[in-house]
């Protein structure tokens, strides 16, 4: 405690430090809403009388199941901090699955190699987002755009334009079962109960959060996103730092597609990862990060993203008519960003 | 600056009216030795759906049977104006027959009329359009092909059990037939549907719900997919929870790599085909030209049922 400041502002001082501390938490209230929505309108099972949503199993679906969307997120959120956005991220989900599964069913590749692979096309698409945002200085919007179109041209391309499963084509490699890295991704792993595809998720929050808070590239991201010409005039390599942004984001576009093409064990050119660009951009938004770029990071994407997954969930398992859920999902959504964007009065 | 904003709305519009250029099309179908009488335009909706997919085929293959044919593929992308232009430009190309899959009804309804008032034969498949102004309608019966999948099913478990129904869009007509002609057909039963999410024909949606129907239900009997892909995936669901011997699965569509595929493999207890008419199409084109018949107003299509037994030998027609 400061003792030249007066008894007044001592106090004032620890009521901005309880204000402080109230603005972190604020995303985590929001979350926790949401939450007890679920708890409260939670089904309960016949049979034993607990709550189907509190079930540790209902708990890991909801992780596994939005963990597609959750990957697209944290490459997004990189991108959305330098002021950029990458609309071809959906796209790229498509092509990655299909392309990881025309290498596994298709010509029976082991998993690492077509891992491998695929993950590096996706760097590459992000490389070539980077390259024609700085070198050829498109508009983000336009270049990731492009991006969108002919990632998924090119997933119809290589599938002939039908999905990619076991038995769907004579030449396949694969005629019947799946791959076995397919089931490997998909079942829990011993001891630890969750999915490699949960896991791939967790940690990607995890290292892009290291990445982001403590780097130097982190900082470099912030500085680029909130003024670019000062970032350029303080020696910062704006268009690496914009570049690598896209080749992240590529990355997990990539991981996402071969989770979904593990999950629904084939790899569809036309319907995988159509239009969840927009949803991996809303959960980066809603969790808080500035569309302006150089505001927000990794822990308000992991929330923002919780929140949706946890909406979806509690309107699925209640079994809510399609049209009471569009508007109920739109109501909720609005009432935790106010819960989470409210600024308190200084 | 200026000319990169140029630049850049020409791109933005390219972009917009569907990846530039004008609409794709794909000309001369069936090879032949260039003794063709007849040339016939084969307007799609939207190529992107493999139902779509399968229906072009199945023209495609019919016309190779008769080597006087020639089809003219055009896909509108899923645009009721494409498909517009598409009946005016056969028109203009002055083609012998039309036959038209429309995305929707009112929007067609004129310019097929046109056409078919300007004495060419049009066929209308799948969807039909408003009033009398064509030459004859070929389509399937959702609510029929629900409720074999409804008797299929109290055949199946005994008349009793808890199942899981897997809407498509309920919005859409297909959508509503195919659950409207399943509560007929399990009428009378003890059969008993717990969860009926509409997952919009997505196989995704389809996984998810059926998680959520696995942790509300200890015991589920059956799942009753509106398309094949649903049926898939909620098998998919149920295996990565080891629940996939507990219950049944049925599906429509029957189309050749998937449910007639998941069929063969056991993933599928059932499928019902959901015929495209794209055979039946090229053989009216025929029997109104050459052989100079009047046809009926409309056909529809019986539907077929596959299962383990008959799959191989090609399913089994449902009167």
């Amino acid at each position: 405690m400061n003792p030249q400041l007066e008894p007044d502002e001592q106090n004032r001082s620890r009521v901005r430090a309880v204000l402080d501390l109230l603005d972190g938490a604020r995303g985590v209230i929001a979350f926790l809403f949401v939450f007890m929505l679920g708890v409260a309108f939670s089904p309960v099972s016949l049979k034993t009388g607990h709550s189907i949503f509190l079930q540790p199993t209902t708990q890991l679906d909801i992780l596994y199941e939005y963990a597609e969307y959750g990957l697209l997120a944290c490459g997004m959120t990189l991108v959305i901090l330098t002021a950029g956005i990458d609309l071809a991220v959906g796209s790229l989900l498509g092509f990655a699955a299909t392309f990881f599964s025309l290498l596994t069913v298709g010509y029976g590749w082991e998993a690492l190699p077509a891992t491998g692979v695929t993950v590096g096309a996706g760097a590459l698409a992000g490389l070539i987002s980077g390259t024609l945002v700085t070198k050829l200085r498109m508009q983000p919007f336009v270049a990731t755009l492009a991006m969108m179109v002919a990632a998924r041209g090119l997933a119809k391309v290589i599938s002939g334009g039908i999905k990619i499963q076991p038995g769907a084509q004579p030449w396949y490699v694969y005629q019947a079962g799946q791959p076995p890295v397919f089931d490997w991704l998909t079942s829990p792993l011993p001891g630890l109960g969750l999915q490699p595809i949960t896991l791939a998720f967790l940690l990607t929050v995890l290292v892009l959060y290291f990445v982001v808070r403590y780097t130097t590239y982190g900082r470099t991201l912030y500085a680029v996103g909130g003024n670019e010409q000062a970032a350029r005039l303080s020696g910062i390599n704006v268009s690496l730092t914009k570049v690598l942004a896209y080749v992240i984001c590529g990355i997990t576009a990539a991981m996402a597609g071969v989770s979904n093409a593990a999950r629904l064990g084939l790899g569809d050119p036309s319907e995988a990862g159509f239009t969840y660009e927009l949803d991996a951009i809303a959960a980066v938004v809603i969790g808080g990060t500035s569309l302006m770029g150089g505001r927000g990071g990794m822990v308000f994407t992991f929330i923002g993203v919780l929140i949706i997954a946890y909406i979806n969930k509690i309107l699925s398992i209640n079994n809510v008519q399609e049209a009471y859920r569009l508007l109920a999902k739109g109501g909720i959504i609005v009432a935790a960003v106010m819960i989470q964007q409210s600024r308190t009065r200084r | 600056m200026r000319r990169m904003t140029l630049a850049t709305v020409f791109g933005l519009v390219l972009l917009a009216t569907g990846c530039g250029g004008p609409a794709k099309e794909d000309q001369g179908a069936s090879g032949n030795g260039g003794k063709e009488q007849f040339v016939v335009g084969m307007s799609q909706c939207n190529l992107g759906e493999p139902w779509r997919q399968q229906m072009n085929k199945d023209v495609e293959e019919a016309a190779k049977a008769y080597p006087e044919l020639r089809v003219i593929f055009k896909d509108a992308q899923n645009k009721s104006e494409v498909q517009q232009q598409h009946v005016k430009e056969f028109m203009q190309q002055g083609v012998d027959a039309i036959i038209i899959s429309p995305k929707e009804t009112e929007p067609l309804t004129a310019p097929v009329a046109e056409a078919y008032k300007s004495g060419i034969p049009v066929i209308v498949l799948d969807r039909a359009v408003n009033g009398e102004d064509f030459t004859m309608f070929i389509g399937a019966d959702n609510v029929k092909i629900g409720r074999a999948a409804g008797q299929y099913l109290v055949k199946l478990l005994g008349g009793k059990g808890n199942v899981v129904e897997l809407k498509g869009l309920m919005t859409s007509e297909p959508g509503k037939d195919r659950h409207n002609g399943f509560i007929e057909g399990i009428k009378g039963s003890q059969i008993k549907v717990v969860f009926d999410p509409d997952c919009g024909w997505q196989e995704t949606r389809a996984m998810a719900e059926m998680n959520s129907a696995l942790a509300r239900f200890d015991k589920i009997d059956a799942v009753y997919g509106h398309n094949d892909p649903s049926a898939h995936g909620a098998y998919t669901a149920a295996k990565q929870k080891g629940r996939e011997k507990e219950m049944k699965f049925i599906g429509i569509d029957a189309l050749p790599h998937e449910g007639i595929n998941y069929v063969k493999q056991g993933i599928l207890d059932a499928t019902f085909l959901y015929p495209t008419g794209g055979k039946e199409a090229v053989d009216w084109v025929i029997r109104i030209l050459r052989d100079k018949e009047t046809p009926p107003k409309k056909v529809v299509l019986p539907t077929r049922i596959f299962t383990k037994e008959n799959v191989d030998a090609g399913g089994e027609e449902i009167p």
